[in-house]
């Protein structure tokens, strides 16, 4: 069965970007609907646990989060969570499948797209061993479930996001074996610097910091994991010192027992959406790479689809909020209504202020191309369709050298997770290959569905 | 013998049992799945093809490699699923 719904503004995603676009448009009595596929608001910053009576519990720090949250209680709002959006067409019109049993047609005058981003990584020999996991996703279990994934565990990857699990780990009583950073520790110093903009940022980074220090934490720069072992799960973590350019020094190998490793190397745009709806991309490494090209007033190349938060660039939750404001006043300006021009130039300036920090934190992220070079070649990179870095570099001789063509013959990206995955590593290991720029790589288009549907929703 | 993994002080919800592969264990009303598992110290959640074992990456419900059986379903993500009383989850040995 198909229900059909209208909507003055359709938002896909009650991230913070999401809610703070909501909370603007319900000011101005627009009958607003989000949509979100987690069974909770706040998408992955303002991730709280599901319990009430938790309110001041692991993260006081967002403090936004009852405001952004109180605010869209209204009644010109409608929440639908547990909802997947599968694809927007022509006619604005979105797909979406609620509770994994029901699909819903939504015909909304404007549509904004806020869908987030999500982890990347650099694949190392042992990274598919269970215990091996995404930074990101220990944070989701400590944040959003009260759960440790251990009481051990490695810190390892790139950038100031380390130190935050790392240090959430350590407050809920959890003992973090060492930080493992490729980055250099004047990087993390001068996160502090440009930390003092993003004033609840630099409470945290400086909390975090002390406390891994007073704990005794050790923390290595300019170090990698070289590999993950355990003959059924995670045993132990061998890492290595590297250069500047991500080569590794001989003989400084190192090896810490452990059975939980947390692996990160920074974050990418959930494209998949706005990419099906036939939004155009740009390409900007200051903002992440690929993203949504957006006017000032944040509506896509497509009429009608704005979009904002970290798909438009990774710039972090304080930006991807003041995003969701400006882009929810330019669907008011789009519609005829009064906005209150002083309120967006003031945004738009704080917003500008803030790139400052994306921008130092993208290149920051950037990986030397050595690293991609030296990945051995029986690590999986597509762990889906069960790829290795051997058969890709195969592939590249011969002459597949775009994610296409690799994705036809070898079914890299094909698989259950469509490249979520793997296609931001095969990108950056083919640029490194064939020494090009990540911009020669375009990002796979995605067909509709863009999530997986259960077949009961379309029998009923 | 693995300590408790739960943080402690959390207001939780009521208190119920699910089996994983046969074995009872105890969850909290409105965990995932995989909050449920890990906290009971189980990170092997399915075998792949090359009967290496599988376990969760990005917990987020965008990876697919936490798939388990539930109630005889298949593949369903273990991070998006939220645990029941009774619920009977199995890992999956993928086909090659
Ligand atoms: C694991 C992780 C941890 C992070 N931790 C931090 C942190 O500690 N501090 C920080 O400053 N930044 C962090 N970031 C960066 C973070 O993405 C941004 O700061 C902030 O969350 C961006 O807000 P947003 O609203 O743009 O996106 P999000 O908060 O990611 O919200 C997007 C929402 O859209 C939903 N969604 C996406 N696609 C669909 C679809 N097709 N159908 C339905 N719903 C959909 C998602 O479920 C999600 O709830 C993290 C990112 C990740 C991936
Ligand atoms: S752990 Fe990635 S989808 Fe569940």
């Amino acid at each position: 069965m198909i229900f059909k719904k209208r909507c003055d503004v359709a938002i896909v995603g009650g991230g913070v970007c999401g809610l703070a676009a909501a909370a603007t448009l319900a000011d101005q009595k627009l009958d607003v609907l989000v949509l979100d596929e987690n069974r909770y608001l706040g998408g992955q910053v303002l991730r709280s646990l599901p319990w009430p009576g938790n309110a001041s519990g692991i993260h006081k720090i967002f403090r936004s989060r009852p405001r952004l949250v109180d605010k869209t209680a209204t009644p010109s709002v409608t929440i639908l969570n547990h909802t997947q959006v599968m694809g927007i067409d022509k006619d604005l019109e979105i797909l979406a499948e609620k509770d994994r049993k029901e699909i819903i047609g939504i015909r909304p005058q404007m549509v904004l797209a806020a869908t987030g981003a999500r982890e990347t990584f650099v694949p190392f020999p042992g990274w598919t061993l269970p215990g091996v996991m995404a930074a990101g996703g220990v944070q989701t279990l400590m944040k959003g479930a009260g759960v440790l994934p251990g009481q051990y565990m490695v810190v390892a990857g790139m950038g100031p996001f380390l130190t935050a699990v790392a240090g959430l780990f350590l407050k809920n009583k959890g003992m973090p074996t060492a930080i493992l950073d490729f980055g250099k520790r004047a990087d993390t110093c001068r996160l502090l610097v440009h930390g003092f903009r993003q004033g609840a940022k630099i409470l945290e980074g400086v909390r975090n910091l002390t406390g891994i220090f007073l704990a005794g934490v050790p923390c290595r720069y300019r170090t990698m994991v070289v590999a993950a072992q355990g003959s059924r799960e995670l045993e132990k973590v061998v890492a290595a010192r590297v250069d500047s350019l991500g080569r590794i020094i001989g003989g400084t190998g190192k090896t810490y027992k452990t059975g939980c490793l947390a692996t990160g190397w920074g974050f990418v745009p959930n494209l998949e959406l706005p990419m099906q709806a036939g939004c155009s991309l740009t390409h900007d490494p200051d903002l992440g790479g690929w993203v949504v090209a957006v006017t000032h007033d944040f509506e896509t190349s497509i009429p009608g689809i704005f979009a904002a938060g970290e798909i438009t660039g990774i710039a972090g939750a304080s930006i991807s909020m003041i995003e969701g404001e400006l882009a929810a006043l330019g669907i008011l300006k789009k519609l005829g209504r009064n906005v209150d021009v002083h309120r967006m130039a003031a945004l738009q300036r704080q917003r500008k202020q803030s790139l400052s920090f994306s921008t130092w934190f993208n290149r920051l992220h950037r990986v030397p191309d050595a690293v991609f070079c030296a990945i051995p070649d029986t690590v999986l990179i597509c762990r889906c369709e069960h790829i290795t870095m051997g058969e890709i570099k195969t592939a590249v001789e011969k002459g597949y050298d775009t994610p296409a063509m690799l994705k036809k013959v070898l079914r890299c990206g094909m698989g259950l997770c469509q490249g979520r995955t793997c296609g931001p590593v095969v990108n950056r290991i083919l640029a490194a290959l064939t020494r090009r720029s990540a911009e020669a790589f375009p990002v796979l288009p995605v067909r509709t569905p863009v999530k997986q549907v259960s077949v009961r929703s379309f029998l009923r | 013998m693995t300590r408790n993994l739960r943080i402690p002080g959390i207001v939780r919800g009521s208190r119920i049992q699910f089996f994983f592969n046969g074995r009872e264990i105890t969850a909290f009303k409105g965990e995932t799945v995989l909050a449920a598992l890990m906290a009971a110290g189980i990170k092997t959640l399915g075998v792949d093809p090359h009967g290496k074992g599988r376990g969760a990456l990005c917990g987020m419900g965008v990876c697919y490699q936490c798939r388990v059986s539930i109630d005889g379903r298949p593949g369903r993500r273990a991070c998006m699923a939220q645990v029941r009383a009774g619920m009977v989850i199995e890992t999956e040995k993928d086909l090659p």
